[in-house]
């Protein structure tokens, strides 16, 4: 039972984080229709951003507003250089260019920070776990799960109160009506591209404080595709929900699975779910139903 | 994108005529010229070391592995629509069958007397990632686009990252490989040590291969395909069955998958399942993007990313060699996946019909040549 409470825990945990990185993504599907693969590397880029920041000194916090601020100039770029050309083009192009930017993202990571695996110096959270009760609830996982919760927030009341995040749902609902009231679409696109490089960068930078930050926290950033399509691809909501199962399943898979199926049960078990899912919800719990006519 | 203008006077006069493989007399002379280039000049010339040398076998030997990977991934994308990103599976599927197959099958004494156990683990591991290619194509029949991207991915992840690497790779318990010592690989009397040897087992395997494809697309088969590609709804409508033929293309892109897997197994001195990473999955759609439509789209594209990482390291050693320079040599695997990726962008952004539809304005340019109409 204490087993099944810690696992469900931690899954909650990781879910919060993999909720935020699945926003983004979310976010960027429902402005500008743009499926994105890159996010792994974008993941990537916001821990060895946060990582470079905090070895030069700067404390935590501020080194993820500077990842922030790094995100929404990184996302405006890449929206202006690459995707903005792509608007109507066929979906394979658009996933493709958003592979390429991952391979370039990716070579570019290795290049400046090199393979090996760098841990954040001083450690920022202490590393010895603190009890709820009979739980016990590693600090690194919580104070995450916070911060992603807080940016969640955060991200949820821009669309709902601000006059940009209104602009950025009038573009999702309907992109004519929208233009003819007088958003300018490209601003949307970049905004969204420069909110999907933010929630990456502050999740990649949380995941990195868990085990280190290395190439495979670009899967681990991956693993947000089960999560919205869990979810539905058009679905804030459904992300959340999709992120927070996510994180749930694959912890315990790692638990219970890793005992019949040994070796990297739990990395595999978010994609295997997903095929499997797609089998019998293709849009997801909260997606649209796309209905086809000729 | 298959036909080309004709001259004028040269017409078609029935539709075998119009089917046919070589449509007229020139086109018949150049696909002669063509696989005497292939088959006799660039082996001769590298025998006497003219130009080229056996490295340059190795490239081409690589370039014929692309092209069979990416005769597969064409197969699906271009013909069918449908997408994947979890192609190096299935071609990780037919190298581990054939290796397997040879390592650990009790032959008969006669078959490895007649050094077949090769050829026959071929066909074999061809079949085999072909209803494994299927079996991840299952889903197709209820989900497409994004959706069908992600089940291929899956499918990348289950094959590579889990099955083989944690289950397929400790058979016999070596650990990670499976080590080819020299020999074993065998056809007929001539084991395949070196890359002439292997240079002509890929010239046959990538023409066995394109005369499948080639066939199958001007049949009723690939006319199904191309009509599934372009509406699916309408193509239902018109009497096709979709799932049979979307698992068909499936096995036919799987088995093109075994075989190129298949025959890397000859050119490795040990297996593992690094040589089949997400990466080279990615790499195979990239060659398509880039080369463009049809079959010469696949080959176009895997001679020219081939070509292009080779004038990348050619360029980064001499480079290297000034001090300051020194790290392109030790970053050479990341420069490459930016170049890869920039690449990619390139192509999509300004070129987004491929290399084969310049090769085919060049054509018509100079098959109407002088006097265009």
């Amino acid at each position: 039972m204490e087993l099944f409470l810690m696992t469900l825990t931690t899954g909650i945990m990781v879910g919060g984080i993999y909720a935020l990185v699945a926003l983004g993504w979310v976010l960027i599907y429902k402005c500008s229709g743009v499926l994105n693969l890159a996010m792994g590397e974008l993941t990537l880029m916001g821990a060895y951003v946060t990582l470079a920041f905090y070895s030069m000194g700067v404390p935590f916090v501020l080194s993820i507003l500077c990842t922030l601020v790094i995100g929404i100039a990184l996302g405006i770029l890449v929206e202006r250089i690459f995707l903005d050309r792509l608007i109507g083009e066929p979906i394979l192009a658009v996933i493709m260019v958003t592979v390429g930017l991952s391979f370039f993202l990716k070579g570019l990571i290795e290049c400046i920070w090199g393979t090996d695996t760098r841990v954040f110096e001083p450690a920022i959270f202490s590393l010895k776990p603190f009890t709820i009760g009979y739980l016990k609830i590693s600090v690194v996982y919580f104070w995450s799960f916070v911060l992603a919760i807080v940016l969640f927030i955060v991200f949820v009341c821009f669309f709902k109160y601000t006059r940009w995040g209104l602009s950025m749902q009038a573009t999702a609902d309907d992109e004519t009506a929208a233009l003819s009231l007088g958003v300018s679409a490209r601003f949307v696109y970049a905004a969204s591209w420069a909110i999907a490089f933010m929630s990456a960068g502050v999740g990649g930078a949380l995941l990195g404080n868990i085990n280190g930050v290395n190439i495979s926290v670009g899967y681990l950033g991956l693993l947000v595709l089960p999560a919205v399509v869990l979810g539905g691809l058009n679905s804030v909501p459904g992300a959340v929900v999709g992120g927070i199962t996510i994180g749930i399943l694959q912890n315990f898979a790692g638990t219970y699975l890793d005992a019949y199926f040994p070796g990297g049960v739990k990395e595999i078990f978010p994609f295997a779910f997903m095929a499997v899912f797609l089998l019998f919800k293709p849009y997801g719990l909260w997606g649209w139903i796309k209905i086809e006519r000729m | 994108m298959t036909t080309v203008w004709l001259p004028c006077g040269d017409y078609h006069e029935n539709y075998t005529e119009d089917q046919g493989w070589w449509q007229s007399r020139l086109i018949k002379g150049k696909m002669i010229l063509l696989l005497l280039l292939v088959f006799v000049v660039i082996p001769l010339l590298s025998k006497y070391e003219i130009i080229l040398d056996s490295y340059w076998l190795g490239v081409a030997n690589m370039i014929g592995y692309t092209a069979m990977g990416a005769l597969g991934v064409q197969l699906l994308i271009g013909y069918a629509g449908l997408i994947t990103l979890g192609h190096a599976a299935f071609v990780a599927v037919g190298a581990y069958t054939s290796t397997l197959l040879i390592l650990k099958f009790p032959w008969p004494q006669v078959i490895l007397d007649l050094g077949l156990a090769y050829p026959i683990s071929i066909l074999v591991a061809a079949i085999v990632a072909g209803f494994w290619s299927v079996l991840f194509g299952l889903p197709s029949a209820r989900v497409k686009g994004f959706y069908l991207i992600l089940t291929t991915m899956a499918a990348q992840f289950i094959t590579v990252d889990f099955i083989l690497t944690q289950y397929v790779s400790k058979i016999g318990g070596r650990g990670q490989a499976f080590s080819l010592p020299p020999g074993t690989i065998k056809i007929g009397p001539w084991a395949i040590e070196t890359d002439t040897q292997r240079y002509y087992l890929m010239i046959i395997l990538l023409t066995f291969s394109v005369i499948i494809m080639a066939n199958l697309l001007r049949s009723r088969v690939g006319r199904a395909w191309i009509a599934i590609r372009d509406n699916d709804i309408a193509a239902e409508t018109l009497g096709i069955n979709i799932i049979w033929y979307k698992l068909l293309n499936f096995f036919v892109a799987g088995f093109l998958a075994g075989l190129a897997g298949a025959f890397w197994v000859c050119n490795c001195a040990a297996l593992s399942p690094e040589h089949f990473p997400w990466f080279w999955s990615l790499w195979l759609v990239g060659v398509i993007l880039i080369g463009g439509a049809g079959i010469n789209g696949a080959i176009y594209g895997s001679i020219f990313m081939v070509m292009i990482m080779e004038i990348l390291q050619m360029a980064v050693i001499p480079l290297s060699e000034y001090e300051s320079l020194e790290f392109l040599i030790v970053k050479f695997a990341f420069i490459k996946d930016m170049a890869f990726g920039l690449a990619i962008c390139a192509f999509l952004i300004y070129e987004p019909r491929g290399l084969s539809y310049r090769w085919w304005q060049i054509k018509n340019y100079f098959n109407l040549w002088p006097f265009s109409y």
